[in-house]
């Protein structure tokens, strides 16, 4: 089966993940993506998700807190802010951030008058990366 | 006769001093290690982010693509011949001293870069083609410009600076004008300090050059030796609103670039703006296409200052490992010559000891030989 090479960068970590895969099914800003091997050259933006890394018949997760991924026919190069495998992942630090922006986000939308303070960009970007941090780790929230 | 107990208190102090420095470069010792680790996990995100910006501005090379912050060397001339933006230049050092030549030698190659007038070959560590080092280059370009009407902020460095260095040669009798560049860089040269700003980051760097009458517009201290990803981007977004709107027109970084434990060389980058004629070796070989999602400038938009914040962050990261492994040099000599010198001072205790007990035995051998 062909392979490409996925590689996954964060600024902190160094290299997240380096290895040869068969497909890579991931979000975009625009929308989602499955990325083979011999792919036309692209770049693109990545937002907050659980990226699926299909190997060896295999499925593997991969959670990205956005970044940016360019696709060359034999490599695929992800820089992301914060990348994280499942075993990285603690599930009750993620689970209390979900609750605490789900409800900021719910009271903003309730009444965005009286919630001001609220900074509904940021609540929702971490609503979306704890979702994405559970779903890697299997966790589906509404 | 020198006084035993003042020798005694001298070696006891030298023996605390010792203590000091070697609990210092203890202290440096593991900060390195922390430092050089951090530094090492960030080198592969910054070579990626720059294999990936070097594609896309070859790419970019030759199209019909207006982007503020990305021009042609002939657009940068003619933008600079007529414009009124300043230079600002970033400036990484550290917060405390003791750490050797470090934070000195960060000054030394800032002054050279900031006043650059064109005389000096350049010393900057790569010239391969890349993005690295315009500063100098794009200045070189507009040495062969003649200033039309008004003259442009670096024109009118240069043209200080050989008003000083005719001074100098004329007071020297006519020396060659290359000796007298120091001349040039009089620190409170008003003309040109005033076409500069500076984001300085250390304590020791804000301290040089508020001293020397920069203009500083923003400083960062305690940062220094742990480094956070959050400043460079605060720094990014400063630096790229102020070039967004046309007061500054040239964006320099200088750093220390960590080599080794033992060489940390200090090197200046060009942030912004971006020349695409330096990306002609690389678009030679470059010619597929690319798909832009959503689209280019959108792309572009986002990706630079990303590309930016990653370069400043990793500067930062060079520096700190650079600071502590100066610091580490530095406090480990410092223990090696204290060691020497509670030696050479023993030995001198001895010695005076030893002439005091003969001078005593001479003393009661001669009352003897008096009594008889």
């Amino acid at each position: 089966m062909a392979t490409i090479l996925l590689e996954v960068a964060t600024p902190d970590k160094g290299e997240v993940y380096a290895k040869d895969i068969n497909m890579l099914i991931t979000r975009s800003i625009v929308g989602e993506l499955g990325i083979l091997p011999k792919h036309a050259n692209l770049l693109t933006e990545l937002i907050p998700h659980a990226m699926r890394i299909k190997e060896g018949g295999g499925e593997t997760k991969l959670f990205i807190s956005g970044g940016f991924m360019e696709v060359t026919p034999d490599k695929i190069t992800i820089l992301a802010d914060a990348a994280e495998i499942p075993d990285d992942i603690d599930v009750e630090r993620a689970k209390s951030a979900y609750q605490r922006a789900n409800e900021r986000v719910t009271a903003y939308k309730q009444s965005p008058k009286a919630h001001e303070d609220i900074d509904i960009d940021r609540a929702e970007a971490a609503l979306a990366r704890a979702k994405a941090r559970l779903l890697v780790k299997g966790v589906h929230m509404g | 006769m020198a006084n035993l107990q003042h020798i005694r208190r001298r070696i006891k102090s030298v023996k605390n001093i010792q203590k000091i420095t070697n609990a210092m470069d203890m202290i440096a010792r593991s900060r390195f290690n922390a430092a050089r680790d951090a530094l090492l996990s960030n080198v592969p995100y910054v070579a990626k982010t720059k294999e990936i910006m070097r594609r896309v501005m070859s790419q970019m090379r030759g199209q019909e693509y207006e982007h503020p912050f990305i021009k042609t060397r002939d657009e940068l001339i003619a933008e600079q011949q007529e414009g009124a933006g300043k230079f600002l230049f970033i400036v990484i050092a550290s917060d405390k001293g003791l750490a050797g030549s470090f934070a000195s030698n960060v000054f030394k190659s800032a002054h050279d870069t900031i006043e650059y007038d064109g005389t000096e070959a350049s010393t900057s560590l790569d010239d391969d083609g890349d993005d690295e080092n315009f500063h100098k280059k794009n200045f070189d370009a507009l040495k062969g410009i003649k200033p039309a009407g008004k003259r442009t902020p670096k024109q009118q460095r240069q043209m200080t600076a050989t008003g000083s260095v005719a001074k100098a040669a004329a007071r020297q009798g006519g020396a060659d004008s290359r000796t007298n560049v120091s001349v040039a860089r009089e620190y409170n040269d008003a003309a040109y300090i005033d076409g500069i700003e500076l984001i300085t980051v250390g304590r020791k760097a804000t301290t040089h050059f508020k001293q020397r009458g920069y203009n500083i517009i923003k400083s960062y201290h305690g940062i220094s030796e742990r480094p956070q990803y959050k400043y460079a981007k605060e720094i990014t977004d400063l630096v790229m609103e102020r070039f967004a709107s046309g007061e500054i027109i040239d964006v320099t970084l200088i750093y220390t670039q960590f080599k080794s434990a033992i060489s940390c060389v200090p090197d200046d980058v060009t942030l912004l703006p971006i020349v695409t004629d330096d990306y002609a070796k690389a678009s030679a070989n470059l010619k597929e296409e690319y798909i832009y999602e959503p689209d280019v400038v959108s792309l572009l938009d986002k990706f630079m200052p990303r590309r930016i914040a990653t370069r400043i962050y990793g500067a930062m990261l060079h520096s700190a490992a650079s600071e502590l492994s100066s610091r580490m040099n530095a406090m480990s000599n410092a223990t090696d010559n204290a060691q020497e010198l509670v030696g050479r001072l023993n030995l001198f205790y001895n010695k005076v000891r030893q002439a005091g007990i003969t001078n005593e035995i001479n003393e009661i051998v001669g009352g003897a030989n008096a009594l008889e």
